[in-house]
């Protein structure tokens, strides 16, 4: 589904990856694992064609509307907007300006109010996201890209301001999404008993052999 | 002060601030000429006195004329701080950086230095020159004056704006004016509300004024009532009104704007 070629990766004049290749099918979690500042959101971006890569190419077999989806790290809300707004605004696509101008259709209201239910967001709806905490500003971004529905969502830390609770629910909910909707996720995670429990594979990055890092791993559980 | 300070000469320990403030001194030392007057003997602490004898007690009867009055200059302020939001939306689209060209912003911050230039007090006597000695000119007067404020203000609010959530839906598929309504709008608009509720403010005080030169408003009755002998007690009414109605508004005001920005910062 997606595929990395010899990707290359640098900031500045450091390397982070030098011949990075991997293959992620339909219906996979997978963990992207290693210590901060390893270079994480860098491959992420790269990926998802925010920053460009220094080589190699990145090559997605998708045929729905939206290929790549990506949950950042600095959450990227709209501030001044509800919390049911901000989840609706990932299905604008779906919809022309014109439709979207007064407010959004009935049917994606109930998916978004649906999916705040199951992120324990239902009681703040009408809330500026401004007002949520940390925590619950990242379910939302979660919940943003998760009614996109795209065919490869990227998340970047995803549950790193979550209780385990949360982090746990959140990350099931993730998994769930990969093999309900035949998507892959890749999910830069910290956490190794979250990697052991939801990854079906792993990509670990090491900043110190950028030459090697190009693995592919069963997570230990399932090796 | 460090030993290699004390070594310097007087004039490289200076900073910016402490030049400006030099010049600051020298500019009020050059204007005592200002303080003179006209150089006759004119009793001006027995004048002051007269003066403020007259003002009390305040003259009750014209009350429900002076409320005619405000109510105008309310009037005036508020279609025209209307007005001026949206000739301001529009030309702050053209004065942002981040949004427009550098030809257009640079034609449209042009015409809003114009704008600015020009006293809200000349504006009225222009306005009043063209339709005449009304209402209407007031407005037309504070349209002016408050667009150039205004959207100056809203292109600064749009070149300040955080773009992320603008640029995550835009990857998200979402179209340039979807990003725009559901991405960078949420954020501005609260800044954009605040700036206009301060011009509202602002405009009741000037279309208080406006009247003196016959562009509506109680300004006219306080013009009457200083140029008539023996009306100094109506005068005081005007003003204890007005007093009353800016205070409010000034009050109220700043308690929206001051909710709306602690909101938007997630203080409350």
């Amino acid at each position: 589904m997606i595929e990395g070629k010899n990707l290359r990766l640098r900031i500045g004049d450091r390397w982070l990856a030098q011949d990075l290749s991997f293959s992620v099918s339909k219906g996979e979690f997978i963990a992207l694992v290693g210590s901060s500042g390893s270079g994480k959101t860098t491959l992420l971006r790269g990926v998802a064609g925010d920053i460009p890569l220094a080589g190699g190419q990145v090559i997605t077999h998708t045929t729905t509307p939206l290929p790549i989806g990506m949950i950042h790290q600095d959450l990227q809300l709209a501030e001044g907007s509800s919390t049911l707004k901000n989840v609706l605004s990932g299905c604008l696509y779906r919809h022309s300006s014109f439709q979207t101008l007064l407010g959004f259709p009935e049917e994606e209201k109930s998916k978004a109010i649906s999916l705040l239910q199951k992120l324990g967001l239902e009681r703040k709806l009408h809330q500026w996201t401004s007002t949520l905490s940390r925590g619950e500003r990242q379910r939302l971004a979660i919940a943003r890209t998760l009614l996109a529905q795209p065919s490869i969502l990227l998340a970047d830390e995803p549950v790193a301001s979550l209780d385990r609770k949360w982090a746990e629910i959140t990350l099931g909910m993730l998994k769930e999404y990969a093999m309900a909707q035949d998507a892959c996720v890749i999910c830069s995670l910290h956490d190794l008993d979250q990697v052991a429990q939801f990854a079906d594979k792993i990509i670990q990055v090491d900043p110190e052999k950028p030459e090697k890092w190009n693995v592919l791993i069963n997570t230990p559980q399932k090796a | 002060m460090t030993p290699e300070m004390k070594s310097m000469p007087w004039y490289n320990r200076l900073d910016l601030p402490g030049v400006t403030f030099i010049l600051f001194l020298l500019l009020a030392a050059s204007s005592l000429p200002a303080l003179e007057g006209s150089g006759r003997n004119l009793d001006y602490w027995g004048n002051f006195l007269r003066f403020t004898d007259q003002f009390f007690p305040p003259d009750w009867s014209i009350l429900g004329q002076t409320m005619e009055g405000l109510w105008e200059t309310v009037q005036i302020a508020g279609i025209s701080t209307f007005l001026a939001s949206i000739f301001s939306l529009f030309l702050s689209f053209g004065a942002a950086r981040t949004i427009s060209p550098r030809w257009l912003v640079f034609i449209t911050r042009m015409l809003l230095n114009i704008i600015r230039t020009i006293p809200s007090l000349l504006w009225a006597i222009l306005a009043v020159v063209l339709v005449g000695s009304n209402s209407l000119a007031g407005v037309i007067a504070l349209s002016f004056y408050s667009t150039g404020y205004l959207a100056k203000f809203f292109s600064e609010a749009f070149e300040s704006a955080d773009l992320k959530a603008q640029k995550a839906l835009q990857s998200l598929g979402s179209s340039r004016w979807q990003a725009f309504q559901y991405g960078l709008w949420p954020n501005l608009r609260p800044v954009i509300w605040s700036h206009c509720l301060w011009m509202l403010e602002y405009n009741v005080r000037s279309a208080s004024i406006i009247g003196y030169v016959g562009a509506g408003g109680i300004g006219l009755h306080l013009k009457l009532y200083a140029e008539s002998a023996e009306s100094w007690n109506k005068f005081s009414l005007v003003l204890i009104c007005m007093l009353i109605i800016v205070t409010f508004l000034d009050f109220t005001g700043e308690k929206v704007r001051k909710s709306i920005r602690e909101k938007l910062e997630g203080k409350i």
